[in-house]
């Protein structure tokens, strides 16, 4: 496949994630019925589940890829785990600030020392030292290792942020269930988690392709500075 | 009145009113961070391309 033909198809597919993206906003702001209790305020679910359940499958995707590099070391895994550990801080940082605007109306609080909020408040803060440490370390193959045992040790808190609400019954209410919910409120949510999976999967791609060229760029032997072949020549 | 037809006395329906302030701010950062971010990984992408 030629430069311009790739160019064309990852122009069309942005734009049909734009679209979906579009699409599932308006369903979520216009079409879908208020909340019994909360009202419109319950909107801010359309936006903030699908975050939070992304920054838990890149917390995943960063996982896997820890363990693969140290089963088989490997430059593409290793920048697929630096991408997936920035998207993670990323959805999880904007979907926690969502959470919080959230908070507000319903429960009183921006923010309470509640087990599900302080166990993501752990993961994100966890991340930002999994980017500084990948910053800090100059040699690549020692920085992989490094990054790769502590993105295994964070990895410890997702299934502790999914299963929190169960475990400690508090403030954060528990994951709804489609048999529970108004149907049109589920398609508002599923059409919602399908946008934010293609935005996470297009910023995933890009990230990743960054990652990689900075590797083999600091992997790659320079060739020899032409003030030495002279020096040799003479 | 018992205490339970208090309790619900209080809260009447239960339904929060109004708020679109709060979505409006919510969305608003979300599409904003979102936003900065792509735009944060294009800058990234370009330097990287003229760096190869």
């Amino acid at each position: 496949m030629d430069v311009r033909t790739k160019r064309g198809l990852e122009t069309a597919a942005l734009l049909a994630v734009a679209a979906i993206f579009a699409y599932a906003a308006w369903v979520g702001l216009v079409w879908a019925p208020p909340d019994r209790e909360m009202g419109d305020v319950q909107r801010i679910m359309y936006a903030h589940v699908p975050m939070v359940q992304m920054m838990l499958l890149a917390g995943t995707i960063n996982f896997v890829c820890c363990v693969l590099y140290l089963f088989r070391a490997s430059w593409k895994t290793d920048a697929l785990a630096e991408a997936s550990a920035e998207i993670t801080l990323v959805f999880g940082a904007i979907g926690t600030t969502l959470g919080s605007i959230w908070g507000r109306p319903t429960w009183g609080v921006y923010w309470a020392w509640d087990p599900r909020l302080t166990t993501v408040a752990i993961l994100l803060v966890a991340y930002a030292g999994y980017m500084a440490l990948r910053r800090f370390v100059d040699d690549p193959e020692r920085r992989a290792v490094w990054a790769a045992v502590t993105g295994i040790v964070i990895a410890v808190d997702v299934p502790i942020i999914y299963f929190s609400v169960k475990w400690w019954k508090s403030l954060h209410q528990v994951q709804s269930s489609p048999r529970t919910v108004d149907p049109q409120m589920v398609y508002a949510l599923r059409w919602n988690i399908l946008a934010f999976f293609l935005l996470l999967i297009v910023f995933l791609v890009v990230r990743y392709r960054i990652a990689l060229a900075a590797r083999v760029r600091e992997t790659t032997v320079p060739e020899a500075a032409p003030r030495g072949r002279e020096a040799v020549a003479s | 009145m018992s205490t339970l037809g208090t309790v619900l006395a209080a809260v009447g329906e239960g339904r929060i009113r109004g708020g679109w302030e709060y979505v409006r701010t919510a969305y608003g950062i979300c599409w904003t961070g979102l936003s900065l971010y792509a735009l944060s990984l294009w800058i990234r992408s370009r330097r990287s391309e003229e760096r190869k």
